[in-house]
């Protein structure tokens, strides 16, 4: 079964979202990469991009599939992890850790509206769509 | 939903399972890219059971399919197996088949793909009646039949797959004289095996999808699982339709519906070799003039990945667009057939494509992407 951590939020696109200090990090979740399969490309947005909730934050793909990844939140994008361009399958092995981007959230409060571990859980459960 | 006799097999092996042509059916086991590479190194398997076998037989069923079929079938040895397309009249492609042949002349059985079974056994039935009328006396008793519940399929894949068939045939107490028999067969031969009390024959073939060396084994339904399960314990690597598409990409092998189609001329799909022309066929005239279009095979020169429908540019300008396209596990690269005006110059080398909103380079080469070996 995928694993989910309860330290972080879910979008129902299937992004996590973790805050630290003065930033959070984006990255794809465990039910994600398992459904993509082996991820053979991974490109995040640049560093100085600036997001709505929505908006393109990167793009992975498997042998088969393109996927792209959106913000869950408004900010403006700080680091792009460039190790996942070199390694996307980092990804598949780590989920959790190989973060996507990380951005300055521009309202924080818009943490709070996304899913909690146990709602992505059964947000997943019910078809993931 | 249809279910192969392999379907529990999927399963136990944590197979991604996806409809596809009805069917639910196996995309990958331990990965795409992990089966694709055991396929090329070693020996993979794929579960094909869910492609049809189209039976057509009785007097004049010879010279029905010599008229359908884009070359002629009739006269040849039993053990070869052709590559052949069936044509509509206008020079389009209604699928593309294997053709195999039994003892009796008269008597043939057409592979065909899963998804199109239904569509071509109508059309036959539909087609054999204007025949007849063409050739009058002719016909009357040519039977098709659709005999693809019958029988179950494995694709034996890779530089190994001769020791595997061997090692499994031996197990299922086949002869030494049979199982040497089914490692001589050349490239587009077969073997068959009626066994009594079986409702049909046990089919051996050197064909294959990925490129490599390889046997296609037709099984009565009800031995497929235990043919599987054989070929699992001998360690032979379970592999998807995933796999399946991204080898026979890289092998420079057509995809109806992607290179040809009811639509698009075969011959753009670069398979001449499976027609022949300068005789009264169904489509003499419309395919051998109908080509306008021919593939180019490109790889990407970055880490970007061509996919279906993406425009491929030369010196800035639209030139074609990607038939199949897709990230192949043996270069590590992107590739992609695209389909382009039949004239386009044969020394244009340097082209590129948009792919993440970003103009990326990709260089023609000669297909097909991987050799065999």
């Amino acid at each position: 079964m995928s694993e989910l951590r309860n330290d972080r939020s879910y979008s129902k696109t299937h992004e996590w979202l973790l805050v630290k200090e003065n930033y959070a990090e984006i990255g794809i979740t465990d039910y994600a990469q398992n459904e993509l399969g082996d991820l053979v490309y991974a490109e995040a947005e640049p560093a100085g991009s600036v997001l709505e909730t929505g908006d393109l934050i990167g793009s992975i793909e498997s042998v088969k599939m393109a996927a792209d990844l959106y913000s869950p939140v408004d900010g403006e994008i700080v680091e792009a992890n460039t190790a996942i361009e070199d390694e996307p399958e980092l990804i598949n092995q780590s989920p959790y850790e190989a973060w996507i981007v990380r951005i300055k959230l521009t309202n924080p409060e818009q943490v709070n509206e996304l899913l909690s571990a146990k709602e992505y859980d059964e947000f997943c459960r019910g078809g993931g769509k | 939903m249809k279910r192969t006799p392999l379907y529990e097999q999927h399963l136990a092996l944590g197979a991604k399972m996806l409809p596809f042509a009805g069917y639910e059916m196996p995309i990958q086991y331990a990965g795409i890219r992990e089966e694709t590479l055991a396929v090329r190194r070693r020996s993979g398997m794929f579960d094909v059971s869910h492609m049809g076998e189209i039976r057509v037989r009785g007097k004049d069923a010879g010279a029905f399919l010599d008229w359908i079929l884009s070359r002629p079938v009739q006269g040849k040895k039993t053990e070869l197996v052709s590559y052949a397309i069936l044509c509509l009249e206008d020079g389009g492609a209604v699928d593309d088949l294997l053709v195999y042949r039994f003892a009796d002349a008269d008597d043939y059985l057409l592979v065909v793909n899963a998804a199109n079974k239904d569509k071509d056994v109508a059309y036959l039935r539909q087609m054999l009646p204007d025949w007849r009328r063409r050739n009058a006396g002719m016909g009357g008793a040519t039977l098709i039949e659709d005999e693809s519940e019958l029988y179950g399929q494995i694709a034996l894949q890779g530089p190994e797959s001769a020791h595997f068939l061997a090692a499994a045939l031996r197990e299922e107490a086949f002869s030494e004289d049979f199982i040497a028999s089914a490692l001589a067969m050349k490239n587009y031969r077969s073997l068959k095996l009626e066994r009594p009390g079986k409702p049909v024959p046990l089919i051996l073939s050197r064909t294959g999808y990925t490129g490599e060396d390889g046997f296609e084994l037709y099984l009565p339904e009800a031995e497929t699982e235990a043919y599987w399960k054989r070929l699992l314990s001998l360690g032979v690597t379970p592999a998807g339709l995933g796999a399946r598409d991204a080898l026979r990409l890289e092998a420079g092998m057509p995809l109806y519906g992607h290179e040809m189609s009811e639509s698009m001329n075969p011959l753009e799909a670069g398979v001449g070799f499976a027609c022949v022309f300068g005789r009264d066929f169904i489509a003499e005239k419309t395919m051998r003039e109908g080509q306008v279009k021919k593939l180019i095979a490109v790889v990407s020169e970055s880490k970007a990945i061509p996919r279906d429908g993406y425009e491929l540019l030369y010196e800035g300008h639209p030139v074609g667009t990607v038939s199949s396209g897709s990230f192949s596990p043996t270069l590590d690269k992107g590739i992609a057939f695209v389909r382009v005006d039949k004239d386009f110059p044969d020394d244009a080398e340097t082209f590129s494509m948009e792919v993440h909103r970003k103009e990326q380079p990709f260089r023609r080469i000669q297909p097909p992407f991987v050799k065999r070996g």
